[in-house]
């Protein structure tokens, strides 16, 4: 297994008091796998990824286990996490322009990352970095390295911004939002890419997207969040297919499919609560169609819902409690906490 | 008789960089002919920088047309003098992407929903009330939510009131600029359903403008797809998605990731990125990234031709007899 | 190529914008009450001098052939006879903008170098003790007026200690280096004569400190915020994505993109202090622009006040002008149109 994260709770100090925006994420990344994180804006899918790469704003509060290659980097020093930040994982984020630094040539910011964790000389770098624009499908390497970011467009930008990420052959890569800010025919450009790194250089992948096609498209396994949880886990076919946790469901069905005329779009009613007034017991209990009374008051534990499917919601859990007696407690436990 | 024409429509800036600096013109909207019946829905579509958005608002005339004529109602409005199309502007209203930038910050919801009908002076407080509140039921607000602001509400919510705005004042044709693009999937559901809901009460027209292919097929009757200023196909939903004629529009319909894991397409990548308007290419402006292109598309400038009934294309190489064979699947 | 058509153009520009300078100050002075002629003979002159004074000064003339007669004299260097030191205006200006000249050098120096990385550590440190303290010197600077401020140095450093000179540009007894600047300390070291160098630099001190103060208050206060601002930006979150040090992000990334602004103001006090601080000045008895400004204003010395008026205007526009070709230079995205 590549990353582990156990029971990982993130609080973060908002007005003066903390306020916690993960509760509790656990999930796994293997090898050469990629693993979507869907849901939306505020669920918490970006800060799982900066809780990764330890890249928090000050006076946040991190607890659980975040394993990476079996070793917990929550514990490394401020020193040891920047020697594996951008060498053995690194990350992409949602706008290309924003960020690249506007006044260095992109041929410099990608051999920064070399400075940083190669020994290699100014002429190695100059040839690896000349490498990687080839790699990541842009022609005319020389001229590109010596341009800024406001002269190329906005998918060349992105593919730097991947060419910074992939330079020191990471084992993980991160990508938040990758082909939002882009045009459909460029994000297709980018998600053909990515495809064809990972399956030359055997990364895990996470993918945080709020697009239900880019998970459907590159990822493996699927993990939904809702307002700082996990509802769901499955395998992608399995996801799409057989979708448990009624948000996951909500979801699907609110999506217009294209070449599929609907007369009406499933909604969600309500919206996502805030996270200094999560509600007792499920979150999604008030937006739920299903809810129950057991929903308000009790958080209902991560059952097995199937092969590799697990869901967090009462519906479910007599029979994850038949399959799985350990997660019915630990829910439970988790309850009490609360 | 349709409720709005345009006809060979063209929106040409001018741009000057800095103080001496030299002009450059972008052609923005380049020639555009459509029309929308009364009740129809209009799905614009196209990438950034294509004049989606330009072309909504010279139609709304916030900008003047470089050249070319707007009816509305069969009236040639395109040279209307402002107090005549103050008096229009009542018939036609827009929606904006962004519900909070154009919700005034510092006015309660009924303020914002009053001010249009205080403007175009209709009736007394009294009267104006109720359509008000008549209006925010419809758009699912509590009537003790009218004194609130903006702020206090949540992004579907702001845009539901953007678009009971534009409806106060009995408007035809409702132009609305990526309406749901800021809003999460489950919200932009809730205020597609509206608008669907809304248009079968009001008999309203839509020109829905959208880079969201999905989201122009789920709500449109007939779509047209535009590249850099120029309407590249149009025709009935259904026959567009299903039969897709122009190189371009096939290259975007297979581009959108489908949330379906157990389909797999053969997809059309294109190489390259949108050209810059500044400088349109010669001939057909997508020939730079065009699979199909042959030397001809360089030189030659392809109209916008009947391929089929009711469906319009502007590419050389699609001819009226062909247009049955290309078919591709995409469900 | 594109830097030097640039440049070129905007020397042009500066010719109608000193024209209506020049029109603008020459008509105001001529308006204002106050006969030059009468000042300039005395108070004990008979009417009969004053009116020759008069038709000599060409005060006879109708306004606009006067300024048409400054405008002729001006494009060949020639700025009128101070009527109060009975001398060229140009000879005055040669010899008292040096001394501005070098005070803002100095002040300025010290403003770019104190002012700048307690600006950079104060916002790095956001809210912690170190930010506290540049926050609270930076306040005091910019709170203290000048003139205030120099008394106490002279009060403690010269009066009570006696370590640092409170007046002039040198010792008595030291005769000035020969004039290739004007600005004392560069003269002296072109010329080898290191006594004088050295009271040259002592005496720039303490003006040159009360000076900086108030600058370096603000030039602190402005580095902390844009740079608060550009620490909050993407390509910061990258840069440390990619296991940038702190150190490194800020001096590497974030101080560049946040130079703008603080160029913005450097500018704008450097052309500023150039037209000599009065207040300073005065304390210091600096016989410097500022000080020559107040004389002339009070003796109604038009062709003195006509000359400072126009010299600070070219300064101004000049200090623009390098501005703005500096923002080009730190910043890419700024072609030369």
């Amino acid at each position: 297994m590549l990353l582990e994260l156990n029971d990982v709770s993130l609080s973060l100090k908002r007005d003066g008091k903390y306020v916690k925006i993960l509760d509790e994420i656990s999930l796994q990344v293997n090898k050469g796998e990629t693993v979507g994180i869907v849901g939306e804006s505020g669920c918490g899918k970006s800060m799982t990824a900066l809780s990764v790469m330890r890249l928090l704003p000050e006076k946040a509060k991190l607890e659980g286990v975040i394993n990476l290659d079996h070793e917990d980097v929550t514990s490394y020093s401020k020193r040891k996490m920047e020697k594996i930040r951008g060498n053995k994982m690194a990350m992409i984020f949602q706008d290309p322009l924003t960020s690249l630094n506007p006044l260095h040539t992109v041929g410099r910011q990608i051999e920064e990352t070399l400075i940083l964790h190669t020994d290699l000389n100014k002429e190695q770098r100059k040839q690896r970095v000349i490498e990687l624009l080839n790699e990541v499908g842009l022609p005319r390497a020389e001229e590109i390295a010596s341009e800024y970011p406001h002269q190329l467009s906005g998918g060349m930008r992105q593919r730097i911004m991947i060419a910074v990420a992939m330079a020191c052959n990471p084992s993980l890569l991160i990508c938040d939002e990758p082909t939002t800010a882009l045009d459909v025919t460029v994000q297709a450009q980018i998600l053909d890419l990515m495809n064809h790194l990972k399956e030359v250089n055997e990364m895990g992948i996470i993918m945080i997207t709020h697009d239900l096609g880019v998970v459907a498209e590159v990822c493996d396994r699927v993990v939904v969040m809702y307002a700082g949880k996990i509802v769901e886990q499955a395998n992608v076919k399995e996801l799409f297919l057989n979708p448990k946790h009624p948000y996951t469901k909500g979801l699907l069905e609110s999506i217009p499919k294209l070449g599929v005329k609907k007369a009406k779009l499933g909604s969600i009613p309500g919206m996502v609560p805030s996270p200094d007034k999560m509600p007792q017991g499920c979150r999604f209990f008030d937006r739920c169609s299903s809810a129950m009374e057991i929903c308000k008051g009790k958080t209902p534990p991560m059952s097995s819902v199937g092969e590799d499917h697990t869901a967090a919601c009462w519906l479910y859990e007599e029979k994850g409690g038949e399959m799985n007696g350990s997660s019915g407690s630990e829910g439970l436990e988790a309850t009490l906490h609360n | 008789m349709a409720l709005l024409e345009v006809k060979d429509l063209k929106q040409h800036f001018t741009i000057k960089k800095g103080f001496l600096g030299e002009k450059k013109k972008v052609k923005a909207v380049d020639g555009v002919s459509f029309h929308i019946e009364q009740g129809e829905t209009l799905g614009i579509v196209g990438e950034s920088g294509c004049g989606k958005s330009s072309l909504g608002r010279t139609i709304l005339k916030l900008i003047k047309p470089t050249s070319g004529d707007i009816f509305f109602g069969g009236k040639n409005i395109t040279h209307l003098p402002r107090k005549e199309m103050k008096e229009l502007r009542k018939d036609m209203q827009i929606v904006f992407q962004d519900p909070y930038a154009s919700l005034n910050p510092r006015s309660t919801v009924r303020t914002i929903l009053e001010t249009p009908l205080i403007v175009h002076g209709a009736g007394n407080r009294q009267e104006r009330m109720k359509v008000v509140e008549g209006l925010i039921d419809k758009i699912g607000i509590r009537k003790d939510q009218l004194d609130r602001y903006p702020h206090e509400f949540s992004g579907g919510q702001r845009q539901r009131i953007g678009i009971a705005r534009a409806l106060t004042l009995n408007p035809k044709l409702i132009i609305a600029d990526e309406p749901v693009s800021a809003l999460d999937v489950s919200v932009q559901s809730q205020v597609l359903n509206l608008m669907v809901d809304l248009q079968k009460e009001f008999n309203l027209s839509y020109m829905f403008i959208s880079h969201d292919l999905s989201v122009v097929q789920h709500i449109s009757d007939r779509v047209a797809v535009m590249y850099l200023g120029k309407i590249v196909e149009i025709a009935d939903v259904d026959e567009l998605y299903r039969n897709p004629l122009h190189p371009y529009t096939k290259a975007l319909l297979t581009a959108v990731p489908l949330p379906d894991p157990t389909k797999k397409r053969d997809r059309i990548i294109l190489q390259g990125d949108l050209p810059s308007p500044i400088n349109p290419p010669t001939g057909c402006a997508f020939h730079t990234r065009c699979p199909a292109a042959t030397p001809e598309c360089k030189m030659e400038t392809p109209e916008l031709r009947e391929k089929a009934m009711g469906h319009w294309a502007s590419c050389i190489h699609v001819h009226p007899e062909q247009s049955t064979k290309t078919k591709i699947h995409i469900s | 190529m594109d830097a030097l058509r640039y440049t070129v153009k905007r020397i042009f520009l500066m010719i109608p914008i000193l024209i209506g300078i020049s029109i603008l100050t020459f008509f105001i002075s001529n308006t204002i009450p106050g006969d030059p002629a009468r000042l300039a003979a005395g108070p004990y002159a008979d009417a009969k001098v004053i009116e020759e004074l008069q038709e000599k000064m060409g005060l006879n003339d109708p306004v606009y052939v006067q300024y048409a007669n400054y405008m002729k004299n001006l494009l060949q260097g020639d700025l009128g006879n101070s009527n109060y030191s009975h001398q060229p205006v140009m000879e005055d200006i040669k010899q008292y903008f040096p001394a501005t000249l070098e005070l803002t050098f100095f002040s300025m120096f010290i403003t770019i170098l104190i002012g700048i990385p307690l600006g950079v550590i104060s916002a790095s440190k956001k809210d912690k003790a170190a930010d506290q303290f540049a926050r609270v010197m930076a306040l005091v600077g910019v709170a203290m007026p000048a003139f205030w401020l120099g008394i106490i140095f002279l009060l403690f450093f010269y009066l009570k200690l006696g370590v640092l000179p409170g007046s002039g540009r040198l010792d008595t007894g030291l005769t000035p280096p020969e004039t290739i600047t004007g600005m004392y300390t560069i003269d002296a070291i072109l010329t080898g004569n290191w006594t004088v160098f050295k009271s040259a630099v002592i005496h720039l001190i303490l003006p040159g400190i009360t000076q900086a103060a108030v600058t370096i208050g603000m030039i602190t206060r402005m580095t902390r915020s844009s740079m608060l601002e550009v620490l909050r930006s993407d390509y910061i979150r990258t840069a440390f994505a990619k296991g940038g040090s702190e150190k490194r992000v800020l001096y590497g990334h974030a101080l560049r993109n946040g130079m703008m602004p603080i160029m913005t103001l450097l500018g704008m006090t450097f052309g500023h202090s150039l037209g000599g601080s009065v207040l300073v000045e005065s304390v210091f008895s600096w016989p410097g622009l500022g000080k020559y400004a107040v004389n002339a204003i009070t003796y109604l010395d038009f062709p003195a006040v006509m000359a400072v008026t126009i010299l600070i205007a070219v300064l101004f526009i000049l200090v623009n002008l390098i501005i703005d070709i500096l923002y080009q230079v730190v910043d890419p995205r700024l072609n030369y149109d």
